[in-house]
């Protein structure tokens, strides 16, 4: 029972959150829980075969710079493609997903505030049901991880993680 | 002014050093010349003061210990020029292991590893200008996680290598997440587009696995 018990409160939740979709919006929580900083995660596709792009029109925050560039100087390819991004907050207390997509994505869990600036986390990268790597991380603001994924197609699937500068 | 020959003449005539025809010539000269007889007699009588006053020999004190003392520098300073032939190489190791016997080495060498160590240590734990990994496990068998800092593309980079590729066939699709919302009591985080809408909600199972609501198709 206890196992299941998560799941049924998922349940709930997400059954009350799409029921109440096209009703009025949710007010946001009254307190809203402490923050370490915020960081903006991206899964990316990198590949040499340009017919191989989904023609996705995601761009990368414009304060990275010409992020297509960098990836190049480290991962063998041509083209680059944001299939999905999002811009998430570091819980104080709780645990943080950054999910562009439910293929591959992380569990940030913040270990406080690093000397000289930057935020320490412990990060889990998931693709699917499985974690693929666990690391302990000092991430600073505007210094990216780069993270060489999953080989697919011709190309490999990276995930990229910027703390942002507040 | 007596000419220098003069002088010279008077000091081996004093001594005793000229020999039969020198001597009648310079005592014909000095019965010829009263100065020169008088600046004679008056060196004669001088140097016979002095001889009266002083041993006729003088003895060396501890001249056996004088004598052994410079036969050891004459030593020592053959020793020097020897080493000095030798090579470069013998040279800085006999000044290496001269060093090595020196009372404050042990000391002095503890010092430098220990800078040395900070020196190394310093970049792991204090570098403010990029991103780090400090550790990576990998579960999954045959996978190997590799780390460095990229500078012409100023990032840091985690390399895994190893993972099984995701079939071809296989939609891979992004979402774009612009907000975000955490409901601790149940560790459930629900997920907004641009727009506010929900785009999928995320927990996880009793073994931590994530779970994942959402109200569109996967693909």
């Amino acid at each position: 029972m206890k196992a299941l018990l998560p799941t049924l409160l998922l349940l709930i939740a997400g059954t009350n959150l799409f029921a109440q979709e096209k009703a009025a919006p949710q007010p946001l929580p009254a307190v809203k829980p402490a923050t370490e900083g915020k960081v903006w995660g991206a899964l990316i596709f990198a590949t040499n075969d340009a017919s191989q792009l989904l023609g996705s029109q995601e761009k990368a925050p414009a304060h990275l710079g010409p992020l297509n560039d960098r990836l190049a100087k480290v991962f063998a390819f041509k083209h680059f493609e944001i299939l999905g991004q999002h811009q998430q907050d570091i819980f104080r207390e709780y645990e943080s997903w950054v999910v562009p997509s439910r293929d591959l994505f992380l569990k940030i869990d913040s270990n406080g505030p690093a000397d000289n600036g930057g935020v320490k986390l412990h990060l889990q990268v998931w693709r699917d049901q499985q974690v693929l790597v666990k690391s302990d991380a000092v991430l600073r603001p505007g210094s990216p991880l780069f993270i060489g994924g999953p080989k697919w197609k011709d190309g490999r699937l990276i995930f990229v993680l910027l703390l942002e500068r507040k | 002014m007596k000419p220098p020959s003069e002088d010279h003449d008077l000091i081996r005539w004093l001594d005793g050093e000229m020999n039969d025809t020198e001597l009648a010539a310079f005592e014909a000269r000095l019965k010829d010349d009263p100065v020169l007889a008088k600046e004679a007699d008056d060196l004669r009588a001088l140097s016979a003061g002095i001889r009266d006053h002083l041993p006729a020999e003088m003895k060396v004190p501890h001249a056996d210990f004088f004598n052994s003392q410079i036969q050891v520098r004459i030593a020592q300073m053959d020793l020097d020029e020897i080493r000095q032939k030798q090579t470069g190489a013998t040279s800085l190791a006999d000044s290496f292991l001269a060093w090595m016997r020196k009372p404050w080495f042990a000391t002095a060498g503890a010092v430098a590893l220990a800078v040395l160590g900070l020196v190394w240590m310093r970049p792991h734990t204090q570098d403010t200008a990029h991103s780090l990994i400090l550790s990576s496990y990998t579960p999954g068998l045959g996978v190997e996680a590799s780390t460095y800092h990229d500078n012409e593309a100023d990032a840091t980079v985690l390399m895994l290598d190893g993972l099984e590729e995701v079939p071809a066939d296989r939609k891979i699709s992004g979402i774009s997440v612009h907000r975000s919302e955490t409901e601790p009591e149940i560790a459930a985080t629900t997920l907004f587009d641009a727009a506010g809408s929900p785009l999928l909600v995320i927990s996880r199972d009793a073994v931590g696995h994530p779970l994942f609501l959402t109200n569109t198709p996967r693909g």
